[in-house]
């Protein structure tokens, strides 16, 4: 019912470890969908496999009518489902202006591609419009962060999956970074591993807890911060 | 096709050409310094085509010889032994090449970096062998030698002196038109996306293997066609023509010129091309002059002489009023 991602019972193992045994997520287009879990408890892997980084040892993935299971990374954007990473990519050793050209490739001159105009806004929305000569590996990490995602909406997702888009941001730019997020909801259907619970707490409208390749709880954040297991496995002290 | 013929336009590029054609014709009463001239356009083909791989996609081939190799023999061989026209014979050859090239950019799919280059340079090895033990084809160690001139279609006669010495100069001139294209086309674009993070490239929707695979055609292809007119403008080919030093002299011709500009491959081959020839009596000081070239260009240039010169320029408020904004390089 109007589901834009469905991922059906994903495994995946290194050797003897299992990074993912079973899990399913189901995200409606209108929702922000959260994931959070402990350090190795597989929450990366989930998007690196759903993406196409990582093949899948048996699973389904379906993004709107489309099955993208074991698809290429650069099919799964053409899609419309794209992403970011944990440790910001950008490419660094060009402009904020060439970032952004290349981005703006995957489109060209297609009719859904965004025009001037809307580049414009969008650039200014994330504070861009004045770094645009700007080497990339000279902007602060706050600032690759609004590249990152600017690079991602170039392209004009259905979906994005943002993987920890406040690590490493001071306090005052987790609140600017939220504040994005925020607006971002207008934009495309947004899912996002976090590590930080008010993140999670604030943005999602669902969050999904996973433990070891396994998903324990799936629920709004109101209720899985005080769900038993989850403060058992994970959060250890109630966050209410 | 429009895009090429823009580019092939560009004032910067028309002068290039001009320049050419002056050298050639400056040196032609002198067929020493003529033969100097031609090989050096050659090795400026080949630069450019190098340039493309290692340069803008970061994909360093120490086979690149070795293709052009095939392509020499090929050529040879459809002209001599079949009597093909060479107009018909270079273009068979340097798409076989090319196509042997693709299949050894394999690797690259899975390999990175240093482990790319040992396995090219294994690669490299390899066609070496073949073209001493496939004696019937090749000719072996005694190689092959009186390869006639292209000739020139419906009139009997054929390239020879002067109007070869243009030939190649001309071919030359293509082929960094060709490169200069490529990289300001979106073909382009993505393959400096490839060279900076491939796995930020495929994120964004660039088809990293088929880029891939399409660089290696078009660096063969170029490597194919230099490969093809060495042959009858020396005239003589031998294992020797194509081993890995060959391979290992373009790339430090693109390295020392500065890579991934369009100008920096082309001053390397105009300072290093001629080197060999001008030390002749020389030859294990070539070497030494050679390796110590190697060494100060990766530790003190490693951006090249025109990549260091276009570097400081930018540094340079003044100069950077007159250097174009431009995607991929320092500045070209």
């Amino acid at each position: 019912m109007n589901d834009i991602f469905v991922a059906r019972n994903l495994c995946k193992s290194f050797g003897g470890v299992q990074a993912l045994s079973g899990v399913d997520v189901v995200q409606r287009a209108d929702e922000t969908l959260g994931m959070i879990g402990p350090n190795g408890s597989g929450k990366t892997s989930f998007v690196n496999a759903v993406t196409g980084e990582l093949s899948l040892d048996s699973g389904k993935v379906n993004f709107g009518d489309l099955d993208i299971t074991g698809v290429r990374p650069h099919e799964v954007v053409t899609a419309g489902l794209a992403r970011t990473f944990q440790a910001v990519r950008v490419f660094s050793s060009l402009s904020v202006r060439d970032n952004l050209r290349i981005a703006r490739m995957l489109l060209g001159d297609a009719p859904h591609a965004l025009d001037a105009t809307d580049r414009a806004e969008l650039l200014q929305w994330l504070k861009l419009d004045n770094r645009l000569d700007a080497m990339a590996s000279g902007l602060t990490l706050f600032e690759q962060r609004r590249l990152e995602l600017a690079m991602r909406l170039m392209m004009r997702p259905k979906m994005v999956m943002l993987d920890e888009p406040v690590g490493g941001l001071a306090p005052s730019e987790i609140r600017e970074m939220m504040q994005i997020l925020q607006e971002l909801k207008a934009r495309c259907a947004i899912f996002v591993i976090e590590h930080t619970m008010r993140v999670i707490r604030e943005l999602a409208d669902r969050v999904i807890v996973l433990i070891t390749g396994q998903k324990i709880a799936d629920g709004p954040p109101v209720e899985i911060l005080k769900d038993q297991r989850v403060i058992e496995q994970y959060l250890g002290t109630p966050h209410a | 096709m429009k895009r090429f013929l823009a580019t092939a336009l560009q004032p910067r590029l028309l002068i290039l050409l001009v320049v050419g054609i002056a050298m050639v014709l400056s040196v032609s009463g002198n067929r020493f310094f003529a033969f100097v001239v031609g090989i050096t356009m050659i090795s400026i083909l080949w630069t450019a085509g190098m340039n493309l791989l290692t340069g803008y996609t970061g994909l360093v081939s120490l086979a690149y010889a070795g293709i052009a190799g095939i392509s020499a023999y090929g050529t040879v061989g459809l002209t001599m032994r079949f009597g093909w026209s060479f107009w018909l014979a270079m273009p068979v050859a340097a798409v076989g090449g090319a196509v042997v090239g693709v299949l050894l950019g394999l690797p690259s799919l899975r390999l990175k970096g240093f482990y790319f280059a040992l396995s090219s340079l294994v690669i490299q090895t390899v066609l070496s062998l073949g073209f001493v033990y496939f004696v019937n084809l090749t000719n072996g160690d005694t190689g092959v030698s009186q390869i006639p001139p292209p000739d020139i279609p419906f009139t009997g006669g054929s390239f020879h002196g002067v109007s070869f010495d243009l030939l190649v100069m001309f071919a030359a001139w293509l082929s960094v038109v060709a490169v200069w294209a490529i990289t300001r086309s979106p073909f382009g674009s993505r393959l400096i996306a490839i060279r900076e993070d491939e796995v930020l490239a495929e994120a964004i929707g660039i088809d990293v293997v088929r880029n891939k695979m399409l660089v290696f055609f078009v660096g063969s292809l170029i490597a194919g066609v230099g490969g093809a007119l060495y042959a009858p403008y020396v005239g003589f080919i031998s294992p020797r023509s194509f081993d890995l030093l060959a391979s290992l002299s373009i790339w430090l011709m693109v390295t020392f010129g500065g890579r991934s500009t369009i100008m920096g491959p082309i001053l390397g081959a105009l300072v290093l091309a001629p080197v060999p020839f001008m030390l002749q009596q020389y030859d294990t000081l070539k070497d030494v002059i050679y390796g110590a070239l190697i060494i100060a260009v990766i530790v003190l240039m490693p951006g090249g002489c025109y990549g260091t010169l276009l570097a400081w320029m930018q540094r340079s408020p003044t100069a950077r009023r007159i250097l174009p904004k431009r995607l991929g390089s320092a500045a070209e």
